[in-house]
């Protein structure tokens, strides 16, 4: 045999060693997600990856829950539908995981939830918009979300922020991607503002291969508005900020928080760029973010600290349905752990989310939006939580 | 095609036969013995991948007719297949219209918009052509996700399983047997038009068009027919897959898509219906290939992240490897190996081959 | 205004399909790619602080993406020659997705500010009548100028040009004469790479960089057929079009239409002027 092919039998050996090793441990709950690590939207989902390995690892180096470790199954579906099916076959038939995850473009839900229904296993959509069928009063059976960005939610906190901020009339632009889920959600968001009394001047669903924004921008600055909500993904939101002040307007604008918000705000220090969200930024400093941070800096995790509350929040519910599932952990009894799940966010939201049989979002989705403060050199939040019942 | 071994034709009909001798009968009838118990045997995983490279294979099959034998390339593969999955979702959620009439309209779809994008091909060549047929591509994803938006379907549009009489089709099972029946036809239609007038037109349009007009072929005509055959049976692929796939989406259908389609019949080798097969096995399996022997090493949850960026790059590095040592494609090979195999224990290849 | 400055990006991106198309008839679809990672060539040098000045930077980054253009012309398309055009296209293809992966493997997906590390913040600069422009808005227009009427002068009346252009219209007549031909390609490849690097340093320091930056690059396809894929030339006029279009389909149509506007104006080309503004008519005949 020639040395070459003696390594690779050496390789081969030893995985299968390894893989016996992690058989004659304790048995572990078996959870798998497929989602965008690579490809498209992959700047939001890959950092939940990077939150749900740090936490699971503290988490199973003390002893795991229930006496039995989390192994949490990734595959990378890079924002592919064909690809995002085809993993949720795996993960079910042959990983045989109790849970499945989803973190990843919209196209890609439908053909998990297909293969999640037909097998009857839980699906949990972690760090991604809430599919439609999560809400209330007729959530589906067998489908979660605890994601931060929640539509036709968000833009009502949205308008009511403005419409307590801004003094004077309003003259409204509004900023989506030209993609279905962006441009529904302004959309909605046109709907409010009628009546509260704005003007909405301006209306732009942006392409998302779209090389210079100022073009845009100057439309909605032509347009006369002294404010713009906008509602997109981030590089949209900020791209679209960034090209309006560099022609000189000098309006407020209000953009949804996604991950990268806090670095952004400190990077932008401008005073009247607004973000809102439902999860609390860095600036608040409890007691969970800096558990983060540090858990971050031992870890070495991949992505800055700031950008992992959405992951380290999903982490929180993983490990809690887990807790209520006994130990050997079937698709069934996870499930019904999700059904009651009251989960204390320990601060990092507004307060706990509470998942009911017929609610699989939250009872109550609470709101808070932050600015840069150039006075105090720092990210501070301008309005406090502001909680919406969902029904 | 004339092959390395004792076997020669001695009559124009026998030039014309599908399968030539008596051992390829028995190793075809052994083919589909096999295709016919993979489903018995395979997990569903496996299965899943085998209809996707079934579903892939009504596609590839199409743009080889157009571009490996028509020599007309197309780059708005993707906007066809997303043509046909939109017309059976729009069909569909409007009018529920059932699997019989989805079909047949998918075919319609695609046959009119092969005639609106062939005609360009009368005046352009290579290239450009391609390029005119990438707007296709965009005025097709244009419509989609308006139709989604103004519909407030944002996440997509859901499909239900088809039924073809009172069968339905969900099982994975019946799923393959029933692309495995349309892959049958779709690839003996394809050797049938190939080895008839049509396809010897085409190939003389590829090769020399100005040559084949002094032949009396009338390029305009194969040209546009061969767009029009190609669009027919990739849009009937998109409304399989919208079906299969149980919804319908227009991010799904990226440019990515179109390169997969051309990488199949590339790797597989133009010109040859086993190429489209064989290519887009390759093209379909290889991450899963990739992904099977880097799972072999137990690697750390925490490096994994690295390990996905390097799947991706290295689905591009084995493609510049392949098409590198063997441009000829997968078809290429195998005719190498087969000759290598018919000539043992001898090394060189009858004179004359 | 607008226009100008949208057109200056796409004629930086486009000159570098045109380049290589020029001498070695190859569509490279990796350029997106390659211009990309200029932006992100640039980050590197900026935050590893191995520069002061920011024109350094550029230039360091410059002659990076040369010699890398150099390498992957001698590793990779050298092997190329004498395939058909289709494998050689799908190599740069396949090159383009290696590229993607390694940029997500080295820099994570996540979006990236190089100006942030300069020090310099985005600023507006005034212009004549009040109108203001932002300053890489007008470093957009100055570079698109200078190259062009770098690239044009060079490949006119140097003897190096000379011969890039022998080597483009007829390969073996010019290798018969005792041009050494890969070194031509090779240079093609290494200007094409760093002038689309440039483009991608200074569309990193105006919106900042991520892993989908590269599209951008296919975004400047219609103009290259408009111009002609192998006229340099016709690059600007090109470029003014299909950016004259995109805007006024942004102001008075539908922002929808921007995506669609420059295929319009490709297949209206296509239409009337197949071989594009400032093509070489047989040249389709040839592909």
């Amino acid at each position: 045999m020639s040395g070459k092919k003696l390594r690779i039998w050496g390789m081969v050996v030893i995985g299968i060693l390894l893989s016996f090793r992690l058989t004659l441990a304790q048995e572990p709950y078996v959870v798998g997600i497929s989602m965008a690590i690579t490809g498209r939207g992959s700047e939001i989902y890959a950092p939940v990856k990077d939150a749900l390995d740090v936490y699971f690892k503290e988490v199973n180096a003390k002893g795991g829950i229930n006496g039995h470790p989390v192994k949490i199954i990734f595959e990378d579906n890079a924002a592919e539908p064909s690809k995002a099916a085809s993993d949720a076959k795996k993960l079910i038939t042959q990983d045989k995981v109790i849970l499945l995850m989803n973190a990843s473009l919209s196209s890609t839900y439908a053909p998990m939830i297909q293969t999640a229904k037909r097998y009857n296993v839980p699906i949990f959509f972690a760090g991604a918009v809430c599919p439609n069928e999560v809400y209330p009063p007729n959530a589906d059976d067998i489908q979660f979300c605890s994601s931060g960005f929640a539509s036709k939610y968000d833009s009502r906190f949205a308008m009511s922020f403005i419409k307590e901020q801004a003094k004077e009339p309003v003259k409204l632009g509004l900023v989506s991607m030209n993609i279905p889920i962006s441009r529904g959600e302004i959309d909605f968001a046109e709907t409010l503002a009628g009546p509260l009394g704005f003007v909405v001047v301006e209306k732009e669903a942006i392409p998302p291969t779209t090389p210079d924004f100022i073009p845009f921008a100057t439309k909605i600055k032509n347009a006369g508005a002294n404010w713009v909500y906008s509602w997109a993904p981030w590089a949209t939101q900020v791209k679209t900020f960034e090209a309006l002040r560099k022609l000189g307007w000098k309006g407020k604008y209000l953009a949804f928080a996604h991950i990268q918000a806090e670095e952004e705000l400190e990077r932008l220090k401008d005073d009247d760029f607004f973000v809102f969200g439902a999860n609390g930024l860095f600036a608040d400093n409890t007691s969970t973010h800096q558990k983060i941070r540090n858990t971050a800096a031992k870890e070495k995790t991949i992505y800055p600290y700031t950008q992992l509350t959405e992951g380290w929040l999903a982490a929180m519910v993983l490990e809690e349905v887990l807790k209520k599932t006994s130990w050997p952990g079937t698709p069934e009894k996870v499930k019904a752990a999700m059904n009651q799940l009251n989960l204390d966010m320990k601060e990092l939201r507004g307060g706990p989310l509470v998942w009911t049989p017929n609610n699989h979002f939250r009872t109550v989705n609470y709101y808070r939006a932050y600015k840069w403060s150039s006075n105090q050199k720092k990210v501070v939040h301008v309005k406090e939580w502001t909680p919406y019942t969902v029904k | 095609m004339a092959f390395s071994s004792g076997y020669f034709k001695t009559s124009y009909a026998k030039d014309l036969t599908i399968v030539e001798t008596k051992p390829r009968w028995v190793a075809l009838l052994l083919l589909l013995a096999a295709l016919v118990v993979l489903p018995f045997l395979a997990s569903t995983f496996f299965l899943d991948l085998a209809n996707q490279v079934l579903l892939a294979l009504i596609g590839s099959v199409a743009l080889m007719i157009l571009t490996g034998y028509a020599g007309q390339i197309s780059l708005g593969h993707a906007g066809l297949i997303a043509a046909g999955a939109f017309t059976t979702a729009i069909l569909f959620k409007e009018l529920q219209a059932p699997f019989f009439i989805t079909f047949p309209a998918s075919a319609v779809t695609g046959g009119l918009l092969g005639i609106i994008f062939g005609l360009p091909s009368l005046r352009l060549k290579g290239l450009y052509l391609a390029l005119s047929t990438l707007s296709l591509h965009f005025i097709v994803t244009f419509f989609g996700s308006e139709y989604e938006t103004k519909r407030g379907l944002a996440s997509g549009v859901v499909l239900d399983p088809p039924s073809i009489g009172t069968l339905r089709l969900e099982d994975p099972r019946f799923w393959y047997f029933f692309l495995l029946i349309v892959d049958v036809l779709v690839v003996l239609l394809a050797i049938n038009l190939i080895r008839s007038r049509t396809g010897r037109a085409w190939i003389a349009v590829r090769v020399r068009d100005i040559a084949a007009e002094s032949f009396g072929i009338n390029v305009s005509y194969y040209k546009v027919l061969a767009f029009v055959v190609s669009s027919v049976l990739t849009s009937l692929a998109g409304c399989l897959l919208a079906y299969y796939r149980g919804f319908v989406s227009v991010e799904a259908f990226s440019m990515l898509m179109t390169i997969e389609y051309m990488a199949m019949i590339i790797i597989g080798g133009l010109g040859s219906i086993l190429g489209a097969i064989l290519g887009t096995g390759f093209v379909v399996l290889l991450p899963y290939a990739i992904d099977a022997l880097v799972n072999i090493f137990a690697i750390p949850s925490r490096l994994t992240t690295y390990m996905f960026a390097i799947k991706y790059a290295s689905f591009g590095l084995v493609m510049i490897i392949f098409l590198i040592l063997e441009p000829s494609g997968l078809a290429g090979i195998w005719r190498r190996l087969r000759d290598y195999f018919i000539l043992w224990p001898f090394k060189h290849k009858p004179v004359g081959k | 205004m607008n226009i100008v400055v949208l057109a200056s990006l796409y004629c930086l991106i486009g000159y570098g399909y045109v380049l290589i198309y020029q001498v070695s008839r190859v569509l490279n679809l990796a350029h997106g790619e390659l211009m990309s990672l200029g932006g992100y060539f640039l980050l590197t040098i900026v935050i590893m602080g191995m520069t002061v000045s920011p024109l350094t930077s550029f230039l360091l980054a410059f002659i990076l993406l040369l010699a890398l253009g150099l390498v992957i012309y001698f590793v990779l398309m050298r092997l190329m020659t004498g395939e058909s055009v289709f494998t050689a296209v799908l190599v740069t293809i396949s090159l383009g997705i290696l590229l993607r992966g390694l940029i997500t493997l080295t820099w994570t997906s996540q979006s990236w500010f190089p100006l942030q590390y300069m020090g310099i913040r985005a600023s507006s600069f005034q212009f004549i009548g009040g109108a203001q422009i932002p300053t890489f808005g007008l470093v957009k227009v100055a570079s698109a100028l200078g190259v062009f009427l770098i690239l044009t002068f060079g490949i006119k009346y140097t003897r190096w040009g000379i011969k890039m252009r022998a080597v483009g219209e007829n390969p073996l007549l010019a290798s018969q004469r005792g041009i050494a031909i890969h070194k031509y390609y090779a240079l093609a490849w290494g200007l094409a790479t760093s002038i689309g690097g440039l483009a991608g340093m200074i569309q990193a320091c105006d919106s900042g960089l991520d892993p989908g930056m590269f599209i951008i690059g296919l975004k400047a396809f219609p103009v290259v057929l408009v111009a002609g894929l192998d006229s340099l030339s016709g690059v600007i006029p090109a470029a003014l079009l299909v950016a004259t279009a995109e805007i006024l389909a942004i102001n008075y149509i539908s922002p929808q239409a921007s995506d669609v506007a420059p295929f319009a104006v490709l297949v209206a080309m296509l239409l009337i002027r197949p071989w594009g503004l400032f093509g070489t008519k047989e040249e389709l005949e040839r592909v």
